[in-house]
């Protein structure tokens, strides 16, 4: 500002009118003028999978607004605060502009080729010495399905490595292996239109008021429903309910069985459906054998009537609905707990029917194109790396030699880092994410990245706590400058496009990958004449063509025109492409006798049992201003504003023990690690004997104190449950204005 | 394309006919504290994040499982009785006729920040950076054009909606209507936010905040002009009364008094955000305090300047004049003191703020007759007597605030014995000090010395009036938006 300026303002004229300035916008109305666009982008939001359609307003090529698309049949309108927002995520600062290398322990700017060519170099060098499987590939949740598409070609046929995984396996793989394991295939088979036509809705692990609000918005336009919540934390979401169970952590598993013993021993079960459409009721029946509600009562801290009235209540009803999310999905339980709610919906039936449904509410906002498209835990098509005829199906599609196509799907998630440390993966390629914040056991990550030869780490931005490890960073373009398509929990199909260009040298992933290619040598043999994400999508049209998730009727202009079309829809479907789609309605299954598995499943205890030392249960969760590992959300002042950093959630009964007060800033202390000065909330939301703590903040790192136990099926980890003691941290000089009133 | 809201379940009621005005409603079963309205309410009107003229209040109570936790969105309340604008002393606020949106002009705005303490919600802000305050219109220029505010058509659950109100028959429901744990006892405004409390509500519900406790602002500006102002007035009352009794001329000691009124008002003015139209300030007489004291020290100040040109020229009935600036000043005082009697602000409001206002006149008055006398006996004991009042004044405040039921009033003695401890401590160590010392001080320096002690004192306990002040609010997010 100059001196005049300054001088001016201070004197008291208004020098900042203008920017305060409203007026009538013909699409917002009446409004800021700084909020006013030239043009509007229709897209689909780049958060969580509810996948919100929206627009983007742009003036003079920035992105000043976003608004919901109030014709898009998701959301109709409407935003959560991240979506509200998202149009900063872009001009955010700390956006990665240029390819970085490290070059004597400092990253300096290369140009793009000489980035291309050193990744190629270095992976190859590293195959050459250590064999093609050397290097590892982590993926995200986050890409459009186009580039999962070109991703999973690329790395396994191009770059010849079967390990790679998404970051995917954090948090819905549990889902991914239920599904398979219960119904042949992954596939939520339900519909957002159930949750308005549902008479009970069960939601288990599931804060949907904090993670995804706009399908409160689909409960709350349900008049006949009962909403049960399943939580041992009084959520938001468990303060919508009229039934809340708080039940003890993880214990969901013991619940759900002994809601089907009750069902059984009742005789509400669907006897036909379950003879017609399913296989393992009589063992499933004998696993149940010493399950009551009595045992289950000791387990989950309800009491037997409770449980026996919430299974009747689902059995009884026409058209229940089961929600689940990371309560289920992050733990060494998952697997299991999935088949069991999967259980419950086969013995009764209910299952792909307007209104009833196991569903799991996926995270990210493309977690599920990578399942279709992505070439990592099946392959594409939700095709079996295990059946010939599947692998030949591809060979013949993308004229390869079907040898090249693996019979067996490479190392998970957490196997890629148990590697990197045993030394068999020397080189590691990171795409769009953040595991210095979101994998768990942080100090054991940090070490197996101090082992590599190699990291790449491309992302939209840098620096990240990520990034900083890393040897060679890709400035990736974001969300509101690529194109391609996303999929959401409803399995909607929605469009995605740029509404500006990407901040200096960034390229969209797409580019990054064909260039790679190109470099490889592969480019024309897997991309054959490849401009743009659409070539792709034509061909994962043709690759899903008679496969579940079928694209093949689907188009970019009828995606835009219908506000997202749900799979399956196949070329020349009769069905109008707006109607809600569900899948399992007629009962026939992916298995290969076409039924569903019905699977004994066994509650076990969390691993790491509370003690003397470490008294207290850590559960882990989200805020609603907040996403992932918060690169973007952290840099949005509005989001930051409302949710400026973590805070430890603690009963008063514990607080008391402990001598602390609200405000208090505490150590949290696991055997792996400690989170310092955090802000103790004492408060009723939490029970007596566990702490919460929201996992967002690089700065007060959950994952300091999460353990490396994984799912055994999904190899998802068990983020949710630890053991940890709390204590006062020292007193800093600087303390003093604040304090806290105590009083009355 | 549609228009933002247009399509969504909530529409809005026709205009309001004579005797009625529109209002909020907030639905708390609906609210599910997803904080769409406090994005979108700051996205409509580009405010930067440090303001929010929409928040998320969050209220908590009961015992697992049985735990209640809800929400406030609140904007401003359109109260039937606006004490923003009541206290506005340029008349920025106006309450629109027909909508009965009270609103609020920057262009007219000087910065003052009377509103701020004047609303109980803590509805009007301040913008630094424009040097004006701003705050919620119920978005008028959408609403007159039939749209709904951005709060309302960015909630997904439909809980904010625009009702109109009869603003007779309001006056008679809205204790019930209109309170909610976790909202400001109603003040004499009328808010006419109508609140949809759940069915069962637990009897300890409270804010989620009530145990946070932060330093207000210090507004330095204030601090000095409000003690100059006295330490001038109790100079001249001082002037004057040895003039009566004494009938000595201290002309140098007047014109020192005034330099101090003229510094005092100087500084009054960099406390507003546009200095520049200072002047405005005086618009208002008929119905603000502030204009008031306005009027007053600039009466004072000038009347002040005649009466030290008098005395200096040795004009007949300079006492007369003396007179009026001695009753000007005392009126100025007090309309200053009355400045800070508002329900918002529960540590304020109180006879305490009379008594500190002219006690601090008093103790640097006779300090003044002290020095202007020769140090008599009798100045001497009334500038003890006077530091006596003010200890035990000061004592009884604090035992006052402690013992208050009133959480805001309490939170100001936490913090004066907490983090304000030393500066309290340092405050009576100067006054004692100055007190012990006044009878062993020789000659000016020494008079000076206990001056500057007994003046120090008085600063610094203005700072602490400002700072330890808790204002009454709605309930607000459970962590400080800055880290402590």
């Amino acid at each position: 500002m100059s001196f005049a300026r300054w001088l001016a303002r201070k004197s008291g004229l208004d020098t900042r009118a203008e920017e305060y300035a409203y007026g009538n916008d013909p699409v917002l109305g009446y409004t800021s003028l700084a909020k006013s666009a030239d043009t509007w982008v229709s897209t689909t939001c780049g958060y969580c999978s509810v996948g919100c359609g929206m627009q983007i307003g742009v003036r003079d090529g920035k992105a000043v607004s976003v608004r919901g698309n109030p014709e898009h049949p998701v959301n109709r309108g409407k935003l959560c605060p991240k979506g509200l927002a998202e149009h900063y995520a872009i001009s955010a600062e700390g956006r990665a502009t240029h390819p970085m290398l490290r070059v004597d322990g400092t990253l300096e700017r290369v140009g793009w080729d000489a980035a291309i060519e050193t990744l190629v170099e270095r992976m190859r060098a590293v195959q050459r010495k250590h064999g093609p499987e050397s290097v590892g590939v982590i993926s995200t949740g986050q890409l459009v399905t186009e580039e999962f598409y070109a991703l999973g070609k690329l790395v396994q046929l191009g770059l010849g490595t079967r390990n790679y995984d998404g970051n995917t396996t954090l948090c819905m793989s549990t889902a991914v292996a239920g599904y398979k394991r219960s119904f042949g295939s992954d596939g939520p088979p339900g519909a957002y239109e159930d949750l308005e036509q549902a008479d009970v809705i069960l939601l288990i692990g599931a804060n949907i008021a904090e993670n995804h609000p706009i399908l409160c918005m689909r409960v709350d336009a349900n008049p006949r429903r009962t909403l049960i919540v399943a939580d041992p934390r009084v959520t938001k979401t468990a303060m919508m309910a009229d039934v809340y169970l708080p039940v003890k952590p993880r214990s969901d598993l013991a619940l759900l069985n002994a809601m089907l013993r009750v069902i059984l021993d009742e005789g509400l079960y669907d006897r036909e459906y379950v003879a017609r459409h399913t296989t393992g009721f009589a063992e499933l029946r004998a696993s149940l054998e010493s399950v009551t509600p009595e045992s289950a009562a000791k387990i989950t801290g309800l009491t037997p009537e409770v449980i026996r009235k919430v299974a009747l209540l689902y059995a009884r009803a026409e058209r229940p609905f089961i929600g689940w999310t990371m309560g289920v999905n992050h733990s060494t339980k998952g697997t299991e707990t999935v088949n069991a709610i999967n259980n419950l919906a086969l013995v009764t039936g209910k299952i792909g029917q307007p209104g009833a449904s196991p569903f799991s509410i996926t995270g990210q906002c493309n977690a599920m194109g990578t399942r279709e498209a992505g070439f990592s835990s099946s392959l594409p098509g939700y095709r079996k790396f295990e059946s010939k005829d599947d692998r030949e199906e591809l060979a013949r599609l993308w004229n390869v030699a079907v040898e090249r196509i693996p019979a067996q799907r490479g190392l998970a998630y957490p196997d890629i880092i148990e590697a990197v440390v045993a030394g068999k993966i020397r080189a590691l390629w990171i795409i769009g994410t953040n595991p210095i914040v979101s994998f768990p056991n942080l100090d054991l990550l940090k070490h197996a990245l101090g082992q590599l030869e190699f990291l790449v780490v491309q992302d939209g931005f840098h620096p990240t706590p990520t990034t900083e490890h890393a040897d060679l960073v890709l400035p990736a373009a974001i969300w509101g400058e690529k194109e391609g398509t996303y999929t959401n929990s409803e399995r909607r199909v929605s469009k995605v496009n740029a509404a500006v260009t990407p901040p200096g040298e960034a390229r969209s992933d797409f580019d990054i990958f064909l260039a790679v290619a190109e470099r490889l040598g592969c480019r024309e043999e897997l991309f054959p004449g490849w401009q743009g994400p659409g070539d792709a999508f034509e061909e994962w049209k043709r690759a899903s063509w008679g496969r579940l998730c079928d694209y093949s009727g689907m188009t970019y202009a009828a995606l835009e025109q219908h506000g997202g079309i749900q799979w399956p829809y196949a070329l020349g479907a009769k069905d109008a492409p707006a109607a809600s789609r569900r899948l399992y309605a007629d009962g026939v299954f992916q298995t290969d006798d076409g039924r569903a598995r019905l699977l004994p499943t066994e509650w076990t205890p969390f691993p790491e049992q509370p003690n003397g030392e470490f008294p207290l249960v850590l559960n882990t969760g989200r805020t609603v201003e907040h996403w992932h590992t918060r690169t973007k959300t952290g840099a949005i002042s509005i989001l930051e504003r409302m949710a400026p950093r973590a805070w430890l959630e603690m009963n008063p009964t514990d607080a008391t023990v402990l001598g602390l007060r609200p405000h208090d800033r505490v150590e949290v202390i696991s055997r792996r690690g400690r989170v310092s000065r955090i802000e103790l909330r004492i408060t009723e939301i939490v029970a007596p004997g566990q702490v919460f703590l929201p996992f967002h903040f690089f700065e007060t790192n959950a994952n300091q104190l999460t353990q490396s136990a994984y799912d055994p099926i999904s190899r998802e980890p068990n983020f949710k449950q630890c053991s940890v003691r709390v204590e006062r941290s020292p007193l800093h000089a600087h303390e003093g204005a604040q304090t806290s009133l105590h009083h009355g | 394309m549609s228009l933002c809201g247009v399509g969504s379940e909530v529409a809005l009621p026709a205009p309001p006919g004579p005797g009625e005005q529109y209002r909020f409603h907030f639905d708390m079963t609906k609210c599910i504290g997803c904080k769409c309205c406090v994005v979108a309410c700051n996205e409509q009107n580009g405010n930067p994040p440090e303001i929010l003229w929409r928040r998320v209040g969050e209220i908590e109570g009961g015992v697992y499982p049985a735990t209640q936790r809800h929400y406030l969105s609140m904007g401003c309340n359109h109260c039937v009785e606006p004490t923003c604008m009541t206290g506005c002393p340029v008349d920025a606020y106006s309450k629109d006729s027909v909508t009965g949106i009270v609103r609020h002009s920057a262009d007219a705005c000087i910065g003052c920040q009377y509103c701020t303490w004047n609303c109980s919600y803590g509805v009007p802000q301040y913008n630094p950076a424009r040097g004006v305050v701003g705050k919620c219109d119920m978005c008028y220029g959408r609403l007159t054009q039939g749209q709904l505010p951005a709060c309302s058509a960015a909630c997904p659950e439909g809980a904010i909606r625009i009702e109109v109100v009869r603003t007779e028959e309001w006056r008679k429901e809205f204790l019930a209507a209109a309170s909610s744990p976790g909202m400001p006892a109603e003040d004499h405004s009328l808010s006419t936010t109508r609140i949809t409390l759940p069915g069962r509500i637990a009897q300890d519900l409270r804010k989620a905040d009530a145990n946070r406790l932060q330093l207000e602002d210090a507004h330095w500006p204030l601090v000095v002009m409000t003690v100059l102002t006295q330490v001038s007035v109790g100079a001249f009352c001082a002037i004057g009364l040895l003039e009566l009794v004494g009938a000595r001329r201290h002309r140098g000691a007047a014109i020192a008094a005034l330099l101090v009124a003229a510094i005092a008002l100087a500084a009054s003015t960099l406390h507003l955000g546009r200095p520049i139209h200072a002047w405005r300030a005086l618009r208002m007489w008929r119905r603000s305090w502030l204009s008031r004291e306005v009027l007053f020290f600039t009466v004072f100040a000038h009347v002040a300047a005649a009466y030290a040109g008098a005395l200096w020229m040795g004009l007949r009935g300079a006492m007369l004049l003396g007179a009026l600036t001695a009753l000007t000043g005392l009126a100025g005082v007090a309309a200053s003191a009355r400045i800070y009697l508002v329900p918002g602000r529960p540590a304020w409001n109180s006879l305490f703020t009379f008594a500190e206002f002219f006690l601090t006149a008093a103790l640097l008055g006779t300090l003044a007759a002290c020095a202007l006398s020769g140090l008599t006996a009798m100045a001497q004991s009334l500038f003890t007597v006077t530091g006596l009042v003010m200890i035990v004044a000061g004592a009884g405040k604090l035992f006052w605030l402690y013992l208050s039921p009133s959480n805001e009033r309490h939170g100001t003695a936490v913090l004066l014995l907490t983090v304000l401890s030393t500066p309290l401590l340092l405050r009576y160590v100067m006054l004692a000090t100055a007190l012990i010392a006044l009878p062993f001080a020789h000659g000016m320096a020494g008079v000076a010395a206990v001056a500057a002690l007994a003046l120090g004192g008085e600063f610094l306990n203005r700072y602490l009036f400002f700072v330890s002040v808790v204002p009454t609010n709605m309930a607000a997010q459970y962590l400080a938006p800055e880290a402590a």
